[in-house]
């Protein structure tokens, strides 16, 4: 039998034929286990909102089963006690991932993040309470920055091992075979690597940074990550925004230094920042949430309200603060420029006209490019609904309460704590001192740089009583 | 084509296929002989449902198991370590004709292991007079069990340097001979026992900074944040000892909030956070076992009645002041009975309430992942659960954490209830309703002093009743032995 004739036997074509199957069939097996890709619809929006992938699970999706055991294994590199509680995750009793997190199929189950895990304020009535989520509102313990060192810090510790991670989930499931030798071999070896990368490439700029603390983040993702712009070494840590009620912002700027007139183009950039590709980001998913957050309503202050003092606070508002705050004011969603308004700078020199270029060209050729970014020489007015929620205040977060909002810069808090959700009647915010807050909370230092409490020094010179009025008012907003 | 074979090459064809069938044959026994004689995780099975409760697994020893040869020498080598007499000391309930106490059951993973089950901590025993034989009553609090010293004891044993394989194995020939082979597996088991006993011993170090529990009582949620998940108690000072509760008449109990704070109301979720206590993974849990347990005090286990005679007269006259003070939280079917009352109400010692966090709570979420079973029912309340008061003659000492000895010093004001008393004794007290609690040792053992003054341990609260006569209460009480 010579060769060509060979190649033209039955055998052959059989061998042939066997050997593609198989080859399929292998293929079909690795896109099944590794790549193949169920996305969860939720049919209520505020589950959507809660737990619906926004399209982070395929490029930075981590191994559900590595998810559920790196806090029990290295318990050490968390704050505390509590798992993902402990970096401020608002875990609603009974979910299997706490708000924000999302479990989507991607060959195995991966876990990602949302846009609830910054925008879901946390508020316990007293210390012994099981707390309350405000949704929509700015996260007032969760630790994005945290939730990532976290995650750097285990893949960097030499007992993240295959055998180490593969020990601690098979003493919890019975994971079939399968699945052990693709976590074992496959999974965990690229999970680490992935994680290390991540580090070296997208939040190499992260240790040259003051802090974040709980409720606050900064454009380094925008320009770092998504952007691959090189580091400016500017410092930009700013509070989380509420994002409910946007109906009633649509005409305003958005971020706090008004980077870009447009809501959705807003909430597509952010969903980049969370880790989404360009091929990855699920825009449906995005403007589903979008749809629902235009017409969320801003939630009532939760406690009681002295409404006759609230009533004489009414005319103080509309005199100090109503042009600037108010829906419907002149100056209401404008930015007002830094030397007016006097506050920290850092934010507003964070976001150069060359990142809002370069936002600007990032998604050309894409449907939902973007065309609006641009920069300011300030800080928007932001309309005050919900602002018992937004604690602490200004764009840094850097005044612990209302109460101190209102006093001369001078005497308002050099340092507090943030973080720890428990409420401040008294004085509209979250309990900032006392050893419960120290141990709960993070320490805010005015004094490091991006953290100043400088400026907005509109109504500092009222009376003591008609601040008290003021402060019951805008608990009404 | 193949050439034919020569005679040489069949004979040494069929040689060789000779040989391959006696290799096989030969693993094929000792691969049999292996299976046979470590055939892994295989329960002893009892076909009696009360004998499954009492002695039966449901799989706490894969994980937390004492290999079985360990346990028995372990008295043997660390006499000193024990509170008397071998395990008996620590108020294990012996049955006659049985080699173990009832709660610790066996099963093979390749040697026979010792784990624990529901009956250690849901057994108890009455004693008419001290001279009495001890009567068991399934279901009840284990009044006389310390499960905290007998864990200790445990632990101490694994971190003593005569742990060590030689002295365990001459400990055990001492008793019956092991051969080679199982010489070879007890040494390997001695180091692997003593890696898991140090390791919960690590993780529950925290409790030496708390009051001890005594008998009739545990921690049910502080160890499990240590062993569970690795939580650092570091800063975490909640006080959670709480009496062990009855587990008889379930069926009337579904969708009640279960435990002491009411921070479940789902049985079969309570039933296997139960058994992760006992020792249980989500892995190696028996859930067959578990279910026969479960339907067995659903629709089976009953309250056992009063045994004592009642006063039917007093009796009568406490019937009403029952319905008029105690039915509306503690009667079956009436609007408050198996819902929290809040703390700022109830008034009684706050700590196994703060020992369970929201933080905590929130991580149970994950228990039994992966598994259609995971937990979903778990909360942080802001109370304590009214409990529905079957059999509750037995369950003495009084109040979530066992602080009142007797239903008679439970209806008096606080101020006027026992600073300290003895618990572990099971001599009945007819009088009071509850254990004769003044009895220091008795043949030789102690008994343990609780002090209410202690971290957790408080009395107050629950004043419901404290106004009434001292007749009236007298009455009541006799009401009280008839439920």
């Amino acid at each position: 039998m010579n060769q060509s004739s060979y190649f033209r036997s039955r055998g052959f074509h059989t061998l042939l034929a066997a050997s593609l199957l198989l080859i399929a069939l292998i293929g079909i097996f690795f896109w099944y286990k590794l790549f193949r890709t169920v996305i969860t619809v939720y049919s209520d929006p505020v589950e959507h909102f809660k737990y619906g992938s926004i399209g982070v699970e395929v490029p930075v999706g981590l191994p559900y089963w590595i998810w559920v055991v790196l806090p029990r294994v290295f318990p050490d590199k968390l704050p505390g006690p509590g798992g993902y509680v402990a970096l401020g995750a608002s875990w609603e009793m009974g979910k299997e991932l706490p708000i924000g997190f999302t479990k989507e199929i991607v060959g195995i189950e991966r876990v990602g993040v949302n846009c609830a895990g910054c925008h879901t304020t946390s508020v316990r009535s007293a210390p012994d309470q099981a707390p309350q989520f405000y949704f929509g509102g700015p996260t007032s313990r969760f630790q994005p920055q945290g939730y990532v060192r976290f995650l750097f810090a285990c893949a960097h510790d030499d007992r993240f091992t295959s055998a180490n991670i593969m020990n601690a989930i098979l003493a919890i499931y019975d994971m079939p075979i399968v699945d052990r030798l693709l976590y074992r071999y496959l999974i965990m070896p690229v999970a680490k690597s992935s994680l290390l990368k991540s580090e070296k490439v997208d939040y190499y700029w992260m240790p040259s940074r003051p802090d974040w603390g709980p409720g606050r983040t900064d454009m380094n993702p925008f320009q770092r990550q998504v952007l691959k712009l090189p580091d400016d070494h500017t410092v930009g840590s700013t509070d989380v925004m509420a994002v409910w009620n946007e109906r009633a912002h649509l005409s305003m700027l958005h971020h706090s230094d008004g980077l870009n007139p447009s809501l959705t183009e807003s909430s597509r950039a952010a969903a980049l920042a969370a880790g989404a590709t360009k091929s990855s980001i699920d825009i449906p998913a995005i403007d589903r949430v979008e749809n629902w957050l235009l017409d969320l309503p801003s939630p009532k202050y939760a406690f009681a309200i002295d409404q006759a003092l609230a009533a004489q606070g009414q005319p103080i508002f509309t005199q100090h603060c109503a042009g600037c705050h108010a829906f419907g004011g002149t100056r209401t969603g404008t930015v007002v420029s830094l030397g007016e308004v006097g506050t920290d700078p850092h934010r507003n020199k964070h976001w150069p006209q060359t990142s809002a270029d370069a936002f600007n060209k990032y998604a050309n050729g894409y449907p939902w490019a973007f065309h609006h970014f641009r920069s300011s020489d300030g800080y928007v007015s932001v309309p005050l609904d919900g602002v018992w929620l937004r604690a602490p205040y200004l764009h840094n977060g850097s005044v612990p309460n209302m109460r101190e909002m209102l006093l001369p810069p001078d005497q308002r808090s050099k340092v507090f704590y943030r973080g720890y959700d428990v409420y401040d009647r008294a004085n509209m915010g979250f309990v900032s001192f006392g050893p419960q807050a120290e141990l709960e909370g993070f320490r805010y230092d005015t004094s490091i740089v991006g953290n100043s409490n400088q400026g907005h020094t509109y109504g500092v010179d009222l009376s003591a009583a008609d601040k008290q009025a003021l402060i019951e008012y805008l608990k009404t907003l | 084509m193949a050439e034919p074979l020569t005679p040489i090459e069949r004979t040494e064809r069929s040689m060789a296929a000779r040989t391959a069938a006696v290799l096989f044959m030969v693993f094929y026994v000792i691969g049999l002989f292996l299976f046979r004689r470590f055939n892994p995780n295989f329960p002893v099975v009892y076909t009696p449902i009360e004998d499954h409760f009492k002695y039966g697994s449901i799989g706490s020893e894969p994980a937390n198991g004492i290999p079985f040869w360990i346990w028995k020498v372990l008295p043997d080598m660390f006499p000193d370590k024990l509170p008397g007499n071998g395990y008996a000391s620590f108020g294990f309930v012996y049955e006659p004709g049985h080699d173990l106490p009832i709660g610790l059951s066996r099963r093979r993973v390749i040697i026979d292991r010792l784990g624990m089950n529901c009956a250690i901590c849901h057994t108890g025993t009455v004693r008419d007079t001290p001279d009495s034989t001890p009567r068991i009553y399934l279901g009840m609090p284990a009044n006389t069990f310390d499960l905290q010293s007998y864990l200790r004891f445990l632990m101490a044993c694994a971190a003593d340097g005569r742990f060590t394989a030689d002295n365990v194995v001459r400990a055990i020939n001492a008793r019956k001979s092991l051969g080679p082979l199982e010489t070879l597996v007890y040494e390997q088991a001695v180091y692997q026992t003593r890696e898991v006993l140090l390791e919960r011993a690590r993780q529950t170090s925290f409790m030496n900074s708390r009051p001890d529990w005594g008998p009739g009582r545990v921690d049910t949620f502080n160890p499990y944040k240590t062993v569970q998940f690795n939580f650092s108690m570091d800063n975490d000072h909640t006080v959670g000892a709480t009496d062990l509760p009855s587990i008889w008449n379930q069926t009337p109990r579904v969708g009640m909030q279960l435990h002491w704070d009411g921070n479940n109301d789902l049985l079969q979720e309570r039933d296997k956070s139960a058994a992760l206590g006992a020792g249980v993974t989500p892995v190696s849990i028996d859930l067959k076992s578990v279910g026969r347990i479960e339907n067995w005090i659903l629709n089976g286990l009953q309250p056992p009645k009063y045994p004592y005679s009642v006063d039917e007269t007093l009796a009568a006259q406490g019937a009403p002041l029952y319905k008029s003070l105690c039915a509306s939280c503690h009667e079956f079917g009436s609007p408050y009975v198996g819902k929290v009352t809040p703390i700022g109400e109830i008034g009684t010692d706050r700590g196994r309430l703060d020992s369970y966090t929201y933080d905590f709570a929130a991580n149970m979420n994950l228990l039994y992942a992966g598994y259609p079973w995971r937990f979903t029912h778990f909360r942080k309340t802001d109370g304590y659960a009214n409990m529905p008061l079957d059999g509750v003659w037995l369950r003495a000492p009084y109040l979530h954490n066992g602080s009142v000895p007797t239903l008679r010093d439970l209806l008096e004001p606080p101020a006027a209830r026992p600073l300290k008393f003895y618990r572990g004794y099971d001599v009945y007290e007819r009088k009071k309703g509850g254990f004769v609690s003044n009895v220091a040792t008795e043949k030789g053992k102690s008994y343990f002093l609780y002090d209410t003054a202690l971290p957790g341990n408080g009395n107050a609260g629950h004043l419901y009743g404290t106004q009434l006569s001292p007749a009236e209460k007298d009455a009541l009480v006799e009401y009280l032995k008839t439920l």
